[in-house]
């Protein structure tokens, strides 16, 4: 009896050891630096990337089977939420937060304007359980799932396990928006020499390089850090940032620097959407630079721009347009998976 | 064991290699495996279990209507009890001489199988002491999920700010001026100062028997629960309640 039953454990083992085709290469941009993401800890496949993009799109993830990822992270606008300065969950909850922009996390370190979130995998949670999100519990969208036509086979195909876990689900969600990378916006297409800059992008790459690339930094155009830009408090969310994660006085009013990939699509701008325009970003780093203890020592020097130089900055932040991350097909609702649900 | 083979043969699907590549990766696991079998039956080992008994005082503790009194002859129920023991370790003589791989363990008052931890270790081990955490290590804290008893489904995971909670006790009383007068310590942080990781080591009085004794009336008797009754974020308060929480625990 116990030899047949190793038998069968080793036959197990040699048909997933040879399983291929499932295999899946993340491609680093060429001159980017390496992700930070542990790849080994939870390596690619292409069933787990769709399993982790059909959870994407699902509502099922909220308490009342309305609000899936997508629906604040829509994949035109770089997927954030455009319509709304800040989040717009289930039942129409405002939430206290502009939405972040999904693209390149695999290089990003912490998560959140405040960094609350410490690793990807565990980024899920955080609007699931949100009252003013997704208003639901890890634990019941795990039943819920469970009891599905579809997703029990999806996993199964995914991790070998029809039954659905917490760490299977997180993980999987982590691959598909690992895979979101934007690379080919004309700016890449410039720095791999196969095109140019006009004139007046070329002045705004300059300006750019001079008075922003400290925190917004090649190539992802963030440093990962976070800073007080000068921005002033809005006293109805009284939102210190980061200090809220790490009590320590020296970080209040920091926010995670965004990056500025895709900025023609993601606006409204700031951790509170303030900003509707990339015109009024550039005149709040003009001239609404609100001196305080925290405010970064790089935007303590006044930044003078003619109107001419404005309109050159801008220019240039709109080559960080990318269209084919924008409607990579890879990327968005996946129509197949969803479609045969309904089939069966 | 099952799951780190896979693991490793996911793994190696990742590299770009060639299907060739794959295949002796393959082999090789399979013998990997067929040896790892042979090597466990040829080592004798043994199961301990390590087993915990909670009590409030001198009753054993129960989670259903059971009212206990305080030091102070204050009626408290107590609903939830769950924390993590991780990091298991024998000791002889000040020496480590067994240390569980991969050591985390979920104790949940409410599932008795949980309060019986098996550890497999060589037949002729000799110990005489027992250290374990109370609670999970910062770098797990930081390494995205896992599965098991640290699945974040556990209830057992802040969603709003990463991290364990490494202890957890609720319940009611008349004297907390709460919500239906409950108490609630989700105790957790992993980030310095803000630690709340404790180590204990108890000596193992009687040969043979890895019996630990969890005394809750010990913790709520060191906490005033008029004034204080909810604590559930890392920070001064959750680090001294984990040191409180240390306390509870003793060898028989
Ligand atoms: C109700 C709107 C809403 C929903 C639904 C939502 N998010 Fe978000 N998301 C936000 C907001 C707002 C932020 C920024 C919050 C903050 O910083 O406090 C954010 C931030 C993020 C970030 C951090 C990005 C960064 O650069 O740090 C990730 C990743 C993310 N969301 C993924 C998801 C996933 C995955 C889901 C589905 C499980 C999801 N979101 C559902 C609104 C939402
Ligand atoms: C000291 C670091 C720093 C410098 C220098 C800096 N920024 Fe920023 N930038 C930030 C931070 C931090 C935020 C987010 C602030 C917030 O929401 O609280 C931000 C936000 C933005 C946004 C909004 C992004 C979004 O998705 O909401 C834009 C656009 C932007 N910056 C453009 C620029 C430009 C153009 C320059 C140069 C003129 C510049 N920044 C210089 C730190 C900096």
């Amino acid at each position: 009896m116990k030899k047949v039953f190793i038998l069968l454990l080793i036959s197990t083992f040699i048909i997933l050891a040879f399983k291929s085709g499932n295999e899946y290469t993340f491609a680093i941009p060429i001159n980017w630096p390496k992700p930070t993401y542990d790849f080994a800890k939870n390596p690619l496949s292409i069933d787990k990337i769709q399993l982790g993009r059909a959870l994407f799109y699902d509502p099922q993830l909220s308490s009342d089977n309305t609000t899936s990822c997508s629906s604040c992270h829509s994949q035109f606008t770089a997927f954030t939420h455009v319509d709304h300065a800040l989040s717009h969950g289930i039942k129409d909850r405002i939430g206290k937060r502009n939405s972040l922009a999904l693209m390149n996390l695999a290089w990003h370190q912490s998560f959140m304007w405040d960094g609350a979130i410490n690793h990807l995998d565990m980024q899920s949670l955080a609007p699931i359980s949100n009252p003013d999100e997704m208003d639901e519990k890890i634990e019941h969208v795990v039943t819920k799932l469970q009891k599905s036509k579809i997703y029990p086979l999806l996993f199964q195909k995914a991790f070998g396990d029809s039954t659905i876990t917490g760490e299977h689900l997180l993980k999987s969600i982590s691959q598909f928006m690992l895979t979101l990378v934007s690379s080919n916006s004309k700016y890449d297409s410039v720095m791999r020499k196969e095109s140019v800059f006009t004139a007046q992008e070329n002045q705004g790459y300059k300006l750019f390089k001079t008075n922003c690339a400290e925190c917004h930094t090649e190539p992802l155009f963030t440093n990962l850090k976070f800073e007080n830009n000068g921005l002033t408090l809005d006293t109805t969310l009284n939102d210190t940032g980061r200090m809220k994660i790490t009590h320590n006085k020296k970080d209040s009013l920091r926010f995670k620097v965004p990056s500025l990939r895709n900025i023609e699509f993601s606006y409204p701008y700031m951790h509170d959407g303030r900003f509707k325009k990339l015109s009024e970003v550039v005149t709040h780093y003009t001239s609404g630079v609100q001196k305080s203890n925290t405010l970064s020592k790089k935007l303590e020097k006044n930044l003078v721009l003619s109107s001419n130089e404005r309109v050159d900055l801008i220019a240039f932040l709109l080559t960080l347009t990318d269209r084919t991350f924008l409607f990579n097909k890879d990327y968005s609702f996946p129509r197949t998976i969803f479609f045969t649900e309904k089939k069966e | 064991m099952l799951s780190t083979i896979k693991n490793n043969i996911n793994s190696c699907s990742l590299s770009p290699s060639g299907r060739i590549k794959t295949i002796s990766h393959g082999l090789a696991y399979c013998l990997l495996f067929i040896i790892s079998i042979e090597v466990m039956a040829a080592q004798s080992n043994k199961i301990l279990n390590i087993n915990f008994h909670a009590y409030y005082g001198d009753v054993l503790l129960k989670l259903d209507d059971s009212v206990y009194k305080t030091e102070n002859e204050t009626a408290i129920q107590i609903e939830t009890f769950k924390c993590y023991i991780s990091g298991i370790e024998l000791l002889n003589k000040e020496q480590v001489v067994f240390r569980e791989n991969n050591s985390f363990h979920l104790l949940d008052v409410s599932e008795l199988k949980s309060l019986s931890i098996p550890v497999t270790t060589p037949s002729t081990i000799q110990y005489d002491k027992i250290k374990f955490n109370i609670g999970i290590d910062s770098l797990t804290n930081v390494s995205g999920a896992y599965g098991g008893d640290l699945d974040p489904t556990k209830g057992m995971y802040w969603t709003w700010q990463n991290g364990y909670i490494n202890f957890k006790l609720e319940g009611k009383s008349m004297i907390c001026p709460t919500k239906n007068n409950e108490f609630q310590f989700h105790i957790g942080g992993y980030q310095f100062p803000d630690r709340t990781m404790q180590q204990v080591i108890l000596n193992i009085l009687m040969e043979g028997s890895l019996a630990i004794r969890i005394d809750l009336k010990k913790i709520i008797d060191s906490i005033d629960l008029t004034k204080q009754n909810q604590v559930m974020s890392p920070g001064k308060d959750a680090v001294i309640l984990s040191e409180k929480a240390l306390k509870i625990f003793s060898s028989y």
